[in-house]
């Protein structure tokens, strides 16, 4: 066999194996795209239609019409937004208190929190929130997603935090840094891509968190997964709107991926020792 | 400028002690080395000065004031660490003024200190850039840049060269001691390269093992080693040791050849074991002198090392091992030779530089 030929079907192999491994999540995307730009009679049709006729754009229409989706929508973002910056604010000063006093088993501890089936504790909680009359309001919700965020924050950092060169806070310390100055001016700079993954990540299982929701939110508190299901519960079965309103819950996650994305720079302890 | 007193200070972790009582006075600007192999504690004993390791007994003293317990911030030091450590995210001007901008040092004058440290070190052109965009020679620049910004009373280096080339490393040497017959500040100086101390200290403390094996000028060490340790540890190529016991006016060696004393014999010595140490530079050829194979001639243009192998002792059979290895001499002459390996040449130590050293504590009889 000649080279270049070789070479192009190491290549075509190459793209297969890689299609073969990504089309679970792509296909699944590609089906929900199509969902949601279908009519529902083609929605139904045999065999399946993946590129319809005519674009049914009413299907987006329809969310932001009917089901106060803008009030829902809001309230996803303050209840993740919240969680996350109460989860930065406090998961990133713990991750560095651990990484530094090498406290591993209070990490453990943090982890079991984690672990533990978010169910176990949400009927106390509710109870809970009930006496102190949170109810009806998102403060519910913000806390308890923290159970989620903080533990994520935690961990990241205590990974980023360990691989910061020690020497750096030594230099630091000797050039007349208190404790508090080392970690604001040269421990948290340098873990900046640490704290934009945990953000990101905080972000992602925060917004795309159900069980919570669907337990502790009324009428008026409810946030985008918690609404998308209920469409699929009392309206009929309309895949086209449905999946129209998923992708649109998605979209923000996506698009902060793909834009923070750039932002996490390895490269940034580069020059602070040798060989960077 | 000050000076630094550390008396019997011990380390230990654990059970383990690294360091064994030691005691050492540096006086107002002087250059002081710590030298010694990996592990001998010379490491620990700069980071208890900077504040960085707890003292686990004695004390140190900065200009008479013990700082035992003084946070490394209170202590007034500068240091440069192996690893240059410089703040990743901060530009060369940044990371120098650091030290100062948490002092809340007036902008005018952080700027005034930083571009006469840039003037000193050659980084003018640099402030602007950041640490990863420099070479290993600049940051190791930048690092001493950020400790001469300080002004501090005593400067400490970590083995400061010793990520870099060997010929940046010896420009390094020149540019530090430079540096110090300028400004004169106490600088306490940890490497593992003889030859760093030899070039740039006022006064050298040989650690080994944790205790100090001895302190001197760099030429006294060399001339007079206190023992075995020092003498075989300063110096490259190393020292020859040669087994044997010291008899009449001279030295016999294992295999019965005879090496000059010069009348240096020590009283009441006669048969007394002993070894007898010459550095490869003080033999000469000569007549009567030990007869040794030539094994390996290695030239460098400004002198020819040679490794020989004494005749008549076991050494001079075929198939050496590594103990016979041991009995080998190292000869380092100024003149090129035409020797070649297999040749037999008899050479003689000057006896007025030569050594004898009790085989069982080590030290110069």
């Amino acid at each position: 066999m000649s080279r270049p030929l070789r070479k192009l079907l190491d290549k075509a192999g190459m793209a297969v194996c890689v299609l073969l491994l990504v089309s679970p999540a792509l296909l699944f995307f590609l089906w929900m795209l199509s969902l949601s730009l279908k009519f529902e009679i083609d929605n139904g049709a045999y065999p399946p239609i993946l590129i319809p006729e005519r674009f049914a754009w009413k299907n987006y229409t329809t969310i932001f019409e009917g089901n106060s989706f803008l009030l829902y929508f809001w309230n996803s973002l303050i209840v993740t937004g919240a969680a996350t910056l109460f989860a930065l604010l406090v998961g990133v000063p713990a991750g560095y208190g651990i990484a530094r006093m090498q406290a591993h088993k209070s990490a453990v501890v943090i982890m079991i929190a984690r672990m533990t089936p978010g169910l176990s504790f949400l009927i106390p909680l509710f109870l809970l929130f009930q006496w102190l009359g949170l109810l009806g309001t998102l403060w519910p919700q913000i806390i308890i997603h923290l159970v989620v965020t903080v533990p994520i924050v935690i961990w990241i950092m205590i990974g980023y935090f360990e691989t910061t060169p020690m020497e750096l806070e030594e230099a630091a310390m000797v050039d007349g840094a208190t404790r508090w100055q080392i970690f604001a001016k040269v421990a948290l700079p340098i873990a900046k891509p640490g704290i934009v993954v945990a953000f990101i990540l905080s972000v992602i299982f925060s917004w795309n968190n159900f069980v919570f929701g669907i337990v502790l939110a009324s009428r008026e508190t409810r946030t985008l997964p918690v609404a998308v299901y209920n469409m699929l519960s009392f309206e009929q079965v309309s895949w086209g709107p449905l999946a129209a309103a998923a992708l649109v819950v998605t979209l923000p996650v996506l698009i902060l991926t793909v834009a923070a994305q750039r932002q996490i720079v390895a490269g940034l302890t580069a020059g602070a020792v040798k060989g960077g | 400028m000050a000076s630094v007193s550390i008396r019997n200070v011990r380390k230990s972790y654990g059970p383990v002690e690294i360091i064994k009582g030691v005691s050492i006075d540096i006086r107002d600007g002087e250059f002081v080395i710590l030298v010694g192999p990996s592990g001998c504690g010379k490491s620990t004993l700069l980071r208890m000065i900077a504040g960085l390791e707890e003292i686990s007994g004695g004390t140190i003293a900065i200009d008479d004031r013990v700082v035992n317990d003084m946070p490394p911030k209170d202590r007034d030091i500068a240091m440069v660490f192996q690893n240059y450590a410089l703040y990743p995210h901060m530009t060369i001007a940044d990371n120098m003024s650091f030290a100062l901008r948490l002092k809340n040092t007036a902008k005018s004058e952080i700027a005034a200190k930083v571009e006469r440290a840039a003037g000193i070190l050659g980084l003018g052109p640099l402030l602007d850039r950041f640490p990863r965009q420099l070479s290993g020679g600049q940051r190791q620049r930048v690092a001493m840049g950020r400790a001469i910004v300080r002004d501090p009373k005593v400067f400490l280096f970590d083995e400061p060269l010793s990520n870099l080339d060997a010929k940046l490393r010896v420009q390094m040497r020149t540019e530090i001691k430079e540096m110090h017959q300028r400004l004169k500040t106490t600088t306490v100086y940890v490497t593992h390269d003889q030859i760093e101390a030899m070039t740039m200290a006022d006064k050298i403390v040989v650690m080994h093992d944790g205790i100090i094996e001895q302190v001197g000028a760099p030429l006294d060490l060399y001339d007079n080693p206190a023992n075995m340790f020092v003498a075989g540890f300063i110096g490259s190529p190393a020292m020859n040791f040669i087994p044997g016991s010291i008899g009449g006016d001279g030295f016999t060696t294992e295999d019965g050849s005879r090496l000059p004393l010069g009348g240096r014999v020590p009283a009441a010595s006669d048969g007394r074991p002993a070894v007898y140490g010459v550095r490869p530079e003080h033999f000469r050829l000569a007549d009567e002198g030990l007869a040794a194979e030539v094994v390996v001639v290695e030239p460098t243009g400004s002198e020819t090392q040679m490794v020989l192998r004494p005749l008549g002792s076991k050494a001079g059979q075929a198939g050496a091992g590594r103990e016979d290895r041991k009995r080998e001499l190292t000869w380092v002459l100024r003149e090129r030779t035409g020797a070649r390996p297999g040749e037999v040449v008899r050479i003689a130590p000057d006896p007025a530089r030569a050594h004898l050293f009790n085989p069982d504590t080590g030290l110069r009889l």
